[in-house]
């Protein structure tokens, strides 16, 4: 295999061109988006080098303890972001989407790295960082759509789920509706892609590994494994999520608190 | 059956339920009766434990209505709301929602002596009427076969005729205590006993 060939900071430049066709064609449409895109290009070449500056400091002290607290940070940040999508309330649910988010992780990477790969240096950053970051990366929009499906589910149609209660007496039966929504939404989409993935999207590891000189049948069973790593990755912090949540969203009698304040209500007008 | 001694219910500062003391006893027809906003929707709400009173204490066949015991309670009972717009497609879909199971004989005959054909509680909710919806609906509820009835406003999109019939089902063989809360006259004058709110 050849080595990759880099990319000059002329050529980098000239791979910017690119950005006047969605240019030419914001102006000529008057969207108003121009300033954005501007904007977004500078902060995506700020952030990527400033990620490849940390990356690089990372990569080179290669400790367990570093490697660790970069993926524990990747979690609160993911955590942080879907409390903010979904708008819930931070006091409340920041702690059962870390949590689930921690657990999660940890079971994927033990397997994958421990069990599939078999690493000698189970925290190795090559292996550990990308790994993590791909399935948390992966599992925010999966999450934060499940998520606001199974919040707004609860919130919006929350007489259904007091109907199930009553006449069946159990809330794990009452819950179920809302949990299999938030799932079908959530994963539905990541099933999508996975069925389509070498037809119509060629993922970007894949993509990235052949070009960085591997073979593209290395680069397939990494993908194939990483997809499923995701997939199951994803399953899991949702479900958790949505476990973990539970504690904080339901009090003794069944009734559903305030998602949005954290607040009891009670006597409850549903 | 059913006891409440010295129930007081506010909301927003205002005193809906004062003071109320009554008790159900098993088998019985009791319809709480009154106007709007007087608390007899509230007074179901509580019997389930979606809604604690102010003061006061409810037991349901012997236990306190409490996080320990409520479990317990909802198990004994089925509960027909007044607001029969539940998100599913049809009956079939919301009798397996409750049970877990594919229908019993059972639903399907408590829905013919309502006037409800077979075919209809698999019909998509959507395409049939309120009162068609608020049949199937009790059916469902019924079929649970529950010792305990509790019925919002039973008539509320219920012709004569079909009235009628959901006062013969529930007229029938087996011993089950059925509180509803109704302004219907008719109802009223069909319960055992109405306590006024």
């Amino acid at each position: 295999m050849n080595d990759m060939i880099d990319i000059g900071l002329g050529e980098l430049l000239t791979g910017f061109l690119m950005l006047a066709i969605p240019v030419l064609v914001f102006i000529y449409f008057r969207t108003g988006m121009v300033k954005d895109v501007f904007i977004s290009s500078a902060r995506m070449i700020a952030q990527l080098f400033l990620v490849a500056l940390y990356l690089d400091w990372i990569f080179d002290m290669n400790s367990a303890w570093i490697n660790s607290l970069w993926v524990i940070i990747m979690v609160l940040i993911g955590a942080g972001t879907m409390v903010y999508r979904v708008r819930l309330s931070w006091r409340i649910f920041l702690v059962p989407l870390v949590l689930a988010g921690l657990l999660s992780i940890a079971i994927i990477d033990g397997f994958f790295l421990g069990v599939v790969i078999r690493l000698d240096y189970f925290f190795d950053a090559r292996y550990f960082i990308p790994i993590s970051g791909m399935v948390l990366g992966n599992s925010i929009n999966h999450n934060i759509v499940g998520l606001t499906s199974y919040f707004e589910g609860l919130s919006k149609r929350r007489e259904l789920y007091y109907f199930i209660l009553t006449n069946n007496g159990s809330r794990r039966k009452a819950i179920r509706p809302y949990i299999q929504e938030a799932l079908r939404k959530g994963l539905g989409p990541l099933l999508a892609n996975m069925s389509v993935i070498g037809l119509i999207s060629l993922p970007g590891m894949m993509t990235g590994q052949i070009l960085g000189g591997a073979s593209p049948v290395t680069a397939i069973k990494y993908q194939v494994m990483i997809m499923v790593a995701i997939f199951a990755g994803c399953t899991m912090i949702l479900i958790m999520s949505i476990l973990y949540s539970n504690i904080f969203v339901f009090d003794k009698y069944g009734n559903i608190i305030n998602l949005r304040s954290g607040k009891q209500i009670r006597n409850n007008s549903r | 059956m059913i006891r409440a001694k010295n129930i007081q219910l506010s909301f927003n500062g205002k005193t809906v339920i004062k003071d109320l003391t009554f008790e159900i006893g098993n088998g019985e027809n009791v319809c709480f009766s009154g106007a709007s906003g007087k608390g007899k929707s509230s007074l179901l709400k509580m019997l389930q434990g979606y809604i604690l009173p102010d003061a006061g204490s409810i037991s349901v066949k012997g236990l306190e209505l409490n996080e320990k015991n409520i479990a317990t309670i909802r198990s004994n009972m089925a509960y027909i709301p007044q607001n029969v717009n539940l998100p599913v497609n049809n009956g079939i879909e919301l009798l397996e929602l409750i049970t877990g199971d594919k229908p019993a004989e059972r639903v399907f005959s408590i829905a013919a002596r309502l006037g409800i054909p077979e075919a209809m509680l698999e019909q998509g909710f959507d395409e049939i009427s309120g009162g068609q919806k608020q049949r199937i609906v009790i059916a469902v509820c019924l079929s649970l076969d529950r010792e305990i009835i509790l019925l919002d406003e039973p008539t509320s999109s219920l012709d004569d005729e079909s009235i009628g019939k959901l006062m013969d089902v529930l007229k029938g063989p087996g011993e089950r205590t059925v509180v509803s809360a109704s302004h219907n006259h008719e109802w009223i004058r069909f319960a055992d006993r109405s306590i006024a709110l």
